[in-house]
């Protein structure tokens, strides 16, 4: 039976002990960093893995262990307040749109259906080279460019629960909208919806390193693991080890996050393609 | 077909058009002033200079002025000149149009080629050692985000084992075999990532296609495992695996920002991003549309190839 279990949820069990990590990292910073993420150490640049500096240093002696522990706090707060702002925006305009109908339904899924195409990195530099480089333009950002695929999932959903036979009787008994949406069309979206903020996360995330990366996102010293590949990899030739670092959990947080989407889609709506 | 060419052609049209007009408004409200950056604090504290710059940058007029007058020189051909360097934005953005194609097609073939025939084997042997290590790969490729996998291949390939160039550009006509060793980590850093969806889209439709009546039939006429797998069940399962190409195209070229920085290949968005921190805006909506225009015409491209395949499209 354990067995059984094990291999029914293997990606569970895969991604969850990562994703548990990850959050009591992000939580705990404090307590676990050995050092002052922003600490500046001349006489320590660029060192290799060593017992005092476990991970090794940066370009300013600043130890890596302690950055990427406080970069964990920066990354999962940045996508999960971005997913947070997409999700309800996301949710309400495709709800809203779907109520509405007629002309007012086709304008907003049709703008929405540009919006979904347009690749929101190019969009997301534009933005953050022109505005001040805040933690809050960079959540803003990131949550408006991926809202219109809230929408559009939040619309199918909607607008395929509109016709069934139970909504369309509550309707004709006189429930009101909001009793409507409350009870009959919000909670048979949320299967829907949870594993689009799974997948949603990890674009985020990537998003978020990615405009880091580039110089584009959190302004420096604040430790950001994009931004910390974007500097080290300017001295990969110098040593090596401190890129890998924050490059690695950049590459399992997101892996841990994509298997958690995937087990998602398979156990809450199995009927769905991927 | 026709029909089916002029619909979509048009839809793309729009679809640019669109785009297009929402990045022109976008940059022009947002916050900071070109003509500050180029004259810096000292050369803007003197009007008239500001005011004929102004002129002279087109920047002078109501925004929807400006932009019918955009608008008309790009029908045109002219994109402007750029605020910088004074050069025609079009001469700029067309000298990088290929080298940045030239790594999204090498990506690609090696996706396809690397990452059907992974699939194909996911699918035919799905509890072997060698089904299992090619979904291990399909994940790992698609979850590894491509400064990740750039910054392993350079490891791999210029540090440890130094075989390869780990950046810069060299023109093809300069030094062609240079040119070619500067593009193979970029191309396979694009294509891993891309190897992981395909693999990924190719492994699940041939495993649905494998089980149907017609392959069943197939095998029962008496056709060996390998002619109904690759002549009857792979046409039918590759049509989900061309459409996600469509659908991740987006990723594709959003990748490149990411690679080209990396790599520093000399590319549309590498240009988009010195643009950027220039706020030279011209250059931004120049690379910006060209972008697009490549982005929609690869769309177009999935949409037609699917087309092809699957005359029930062509009438959807």
């Amino acid at each position: 039976m354990p067995v059984r279990l094990l291999k029914r949820h293997f990606r569970l069990f895969l991604a969850g002990p990562i994703l548990i990590l990850l959050l009591a990292t992000a939580v705990l910073a404090n307590l676990l960093a050995p050092y002052d993420p922003l600490g500046i150490d001349a006489g320590n640049i660029l060192q290799s893995p060593s017992s005092t500096h476990l991970l090794g240093t940066d370009e300013l002696g600043r130890d890596i262990l302690s950055r990427l522990i406080f970069g964990a706090r920066v990354s999962l707060s940045v996508a999960a307040a971005a997913v947070v702002i997409a999700s309800l925006l996301g949710v309400a305009v495709g709800i809203l749109s779907s109520y509405a109908g007629g002309h007012i339904e086709n304008l907003t899924m049709r703008s929405i259906d540009i919006f979904v195409c347009l690749p929101e990195i190019f969009v997301a530099i534009v933005v953050m080279a022109f505005m001040e480089n805040s933690l809050r333009t960079l959540v803003l950002t990131i949550g408006l460019l991926y809202f219109p695929q809230f929408a559009r999932v939040a619309y199918s959903v909607a607008a395929s629960l509109k016709r069934k036979e139970y909504v369309v009787a509550a309707v004709s008994l006189g429930a009101s909208p909001l009793h409507v949406i409350g009870r009959a069309i919000l909670p048979n979206m949320a299967s829907v919806i949870v594993v689009q903020i799974s997948f949603t996360l990890s674009f985020a995330m990537l998003l978020e390193a990615g405009l880091s990366f580039l110089g584009l996102g959190l302004m420096p010293p604040a430790p950001s693991w994009g931004q910390m590949v974007g500097t080290l990899k300017d001295y990969l030739f110098t040593n090596a080890w401190p890129v890998v670092f924050p490059a690695l959990a950049l590459f399992l947080s997101i892996f841990a996050i994509n298997t958690l989407g995937d087990w998602l889609q398979d156990h809450l709506n199995p009927e769905m393609p991927r | 077909m026709l029909m089916f060419l002029c619909r979509r052609l048009t839809a793309a049209a729009i679809m640019v058009a669109i785009a297009s007009t929402l990045v022109f408004f976008l940059i022009h409200l947002l916050p900071g002033d070109p003509i500050l950056l180029l004259l810096g604090e000292q050369g803007a504290s003197n009007p008239e200079v500001v005011g004929r710059l102004r002129q002279k940058l087109n920047l002078d007029a109501p925004l929807p002025t400006q932009y019918v007058r955009w608008v008309g020189r790009i029908v045109r051909g002219d994109l402007g000149e750029s605020f910088q360097t004074g050069l025609p934005v079009a001469q700029e953005v067309a000298r990088r149009i290929p080298r940045s194609l030239e790594l999204i097609v090498a990506g690609l073939v090696f996706a396809v080629a690397v990452g059907i025939p992974l699939g194909i084997l996911g699918a035919r042997r799905p509890n072997a050692l060698a089904g299992w290590l090619s979904s291990a790969i399909a994940v790992v490729g698609f979850s590894s985000p491509s400064f990740v996998t750039g910054i392993l291949l350079i490891i791999g390939f210029s540090l440890w084992l130094p075989l390869l160039p780990s950046s810069g550009y060299v023109p093809p006509l300069e030094n062609p075999v240079q040119h070619l060793r500067h593009a193979i980590l970029p191309s396979l850093t694009i294509g891993t990532n891309f190897m992981g969806v395909v693999t990924r889209m190719t492994r699940a439709s041939v495993m649905d296609v494998l089980v149907k009546d017609f392959v069943r039939t197939a095998r029962a006429k008496g056709l060996s495992d390998r002619l109904a797998t690759y002549r009857h069940a792979l046409p039918n399962s590759l049509i989900p695996v061309i459409a996600i190409l469509g659908v991740r195209a987006g990723n594709l070229l959003g990748g490149m920002v990411i690679i080209e920085a990396l790599f520093d290949w000399p590319g549309l968005s590498s240009l988009l991003v010195r643009a950027c921190f220039d706020r030279d805006y011209l250059m931004i909506q120049g690379a910006l549309l060209a972008i697009f225009v490549i982005f929609v015409l690869f769309s177009l491209l999935v949409d037609l190839c699917q087309g092809l395949i699957d005359p029930q499209l062509r009438h959807a």
